[in-house]
């Protein structure tokens, strides 16, 4: 009995780690295949294995185009949306947790169903209202956004927010706390991880973004992603963008989004998982 | 509770909800309404104190010239193949987490990792070094195969290379299905041994009926995703922006989005994208009817 039931669940187990390698594999060796190709020589082919080692590469990388400009602007934007969208988006998530109004389910289903409207049905209007607003060129878009909260971050505050006991609360009520300050004094705190969560995934979200700001910003003002993006790593009057400086620009970009990824992994993958959703 | 506690409360709900009301009213509404009252001109960019009615002329350029439907219909072409790949594969690479396999956290950050890259360094990366036509490491591997180079820029190849590039980062959805598969009662697998299921009939008939709300969340916004890509296919064969790519990828709102930035073309591009607003709202509602079908609730109604 024990022979004939043991074999097919090893076969399985090792076909099971074979699976796992063999995507490993997939999903990490174009990771390493950027790192390698960014040290290689100007103009030269992909290649696999590194041929040399042209650290310099990556010192062309900030200096050939503005790069510290760009990303003095990258953290400027993503300062702002972090701080605000997780103040702002904890504070709605909170209301529509814990306090009782007339009107309040259906707006939160209309808070559920702007995450259905695609953005650029309302970023290009947007444009145009900026525009006439003077607000063009300028950081306030990402402040007004900011401050506005985000569909989903709310979400998973209320989330979160629904499943602390009311006895917490009810305590402070009594002492005549205003439900601001439970708010800022009770709730935020006791959800550290969440907050970390939100705010790593907020920075993500912002760092990343390219076409945002291509449509608000000029030149000048363009984040990393964005700048990546439209300026090309090139010699003084040739039109070949050079691939091993652009390669570790973009790793340069992605620095910052994978070190935040591993300082809060842990919290990260909880906080989608009760979340149930990712945005 | 007292009335005046009630009337508190609402108050304070009301203004705690307010940043989002107002932001989501002054820069979500508003802007959503005025894109459509812009389609119906003939804003140009530059004409804003000067606009005129053009009634449905713009929706009927969108519906009647060479590039936006035939430019709907290959994005849509391109959803129903990217969007139960990606959703697969998640699906998949979740399945084989949830065996409490050695080393499991080590897989699901390796898994998880390509989806948090900043979409440019992806671009760059799998463009410069994978695609290239000169070298690439893709036709590398094929010609170690014999299996000669393909062009996959080019016209035949740039779908798959989009759909190479894009499901690269699929991982990104395994959290869900992760998520969801915790939560199958073990005692529904239990007893389904005891009767004698297989692995395969367990997968079928437990599983699988178990994970449909989340599979159907997954594809839902799938597509709505899939159907809004612009800045993959402009920048796997363009430079920046407002190159313009190859047929194949030329997908709808790479039309709307250049018509706009490149064109000025505000009003039409405006009806462009009211009109993918209307065929998302149309394809979601399908999708919510459908669900009864294939979606599993516990609650019957």
């Amino acid at each position: 009995m024990t022979k004939r039931r043991k074999r097919p669940v090893r076969a399985g187990r090792v076909f099971l780690y074979l699976s796992l390698l063999s995507f490993s594999f997939i999903f990490l060796f174009p990771l390493y295949l950027a790192i390698v190709n960014s040290l290689q020589g100007w103009y030269s082919v992909p290649t696999v294995l590194p041929d040399t080692w042209n650290w310099s590469n990556y010192y062309y990388a900030t200096t050939m185009i503005d790069f510290w400009r760009y990303t003095r602007n990258s953290l400027i934007i993503s300062s702002i949306s972090v701080i605000t969208t997780t103040l702002s988006s904890g504070m709605v998530g909170y209301a529509f947790a814990r306090l009782k109004a007339p009107g309040k389910n259906a707006l939160f289903m209309l808070v559920i169903s702007t995450m259905m409207v695609p953005g650029i049905v309302t970023q290009i209007p947007t444009y145009v209202l900026f525009n006439q607003l003077n607000l063009l060129n300028t950081f306030w878009p990402w402040f007004l956004w900011g401050i506005g909260g985000s569909a989903f971050y709310i979400f998973m505050y209320r989330q979160f927010f629904v499943t602390i006991p009311v006895e917490l609360e009810e305590a402070a009520r009594i002492d005549g706390c205003s439900y601001f300050r439970i708010y800022w004094n009770i709730f935020l705190p006791i959800s550290k991880p969440l907050v970390a969560t939100a705010m790593i995934l907020i920075f993500h979200g912002s760092w990343n973004d390219v076409t945002g700001p291509f449509m608000y910003l000029k030149e000048q003002r363009y984040p990393l992603a964005t700048a990546l993006s439209m300026i090309g790593y090139k010699e003084l009057g040739s039109n070949i963008t050079i691939n091993q400086i652009s390669i570790a620009g973009g790793l340069l970009l992605a620095i910052p989004v994978i070190v935040t990824f591993f300082v809060g992994q842990k919290n990260i993958t909880q906080g989608i998982a009760t979340t149930g959703i990712k945005g | 509770m007292s009335i005046k506690e009630n009337t508190r409360r609402t108050i304070s709900f009301y203004m705690m909800v307010s940043p989002w009301l107002i932001i989501f009213v002054s820069l979500s509404l508003v802007p959503l309404l005025y894109g459509l009252f812009l389609s119906f001109t003939n804003y140009r960019g530059f004409n804003i104190d000067n606009l005129r009615f053009v009634g449905l002329d713009n929706y009927k350029l969108v519906l009647t010239d060479n590039d936006a439907m035939p430019a709907l219909r290959r994005t849509l072409l391109f959803a129903l193949v990217n969007v139960p790949l990606g959703s697969a594969i998640a699906f998949l690479l979740a399945m084989l987490l949830n065996n409490n396999a050695r080393g499991t956290g080590i897989y699901r950050t390796i898994f998880y990792l390509p989806s948090i890259i900043p979409i440019i360094t992806t671009i760059l990366l799998f463009k410069n070094i994978l695609f290239n036509t000169n070298g690439g490491i893709l036709n590398t591997i094929l010609n170690l195969f014999g299996i000669g180079s393909v062009n996959w820029l080019g016209y035949s190849w740039a779908p798959v290379a989009l759909l190479l590039l894009m499901n690269w980062g699929a991982g990104g959805g395994i959290l869900i299905y992760l998520a969801g598969l915790q939560g199958i009662a073990s005692e529904y697998y239990e007893s389904a041994s005891i009767d004698g299921a297989n692995a395969l009939q367990k997968f079928w008939h437990i599983t699988t009926p178990l994970m449909t709300p989340t599979i159907f969340f997954n594809m839902l916004m799938g597509i709505i995703g899939s159907l809004q890509i612009y800045m993959q296919p402009i920048l796997l064969t363009g430079e920046e922006l407002l190159a313009r790519p190859i047929r194949p990828i030329y997908f709808y709102n790479v039309h709307a989005f250049q018509q706009i930035f490149n064109g000025q073309r505000f009003s039409y591009g405006m009806a462009a994208l009211w009109v993918l607003f209307v065929v998302i709202l149309f394809i979601s509602i399908v999708v919510f009817v459908t669900r009864k079908y294939w979606v599993y609730s516990e609650v019957e109604n």
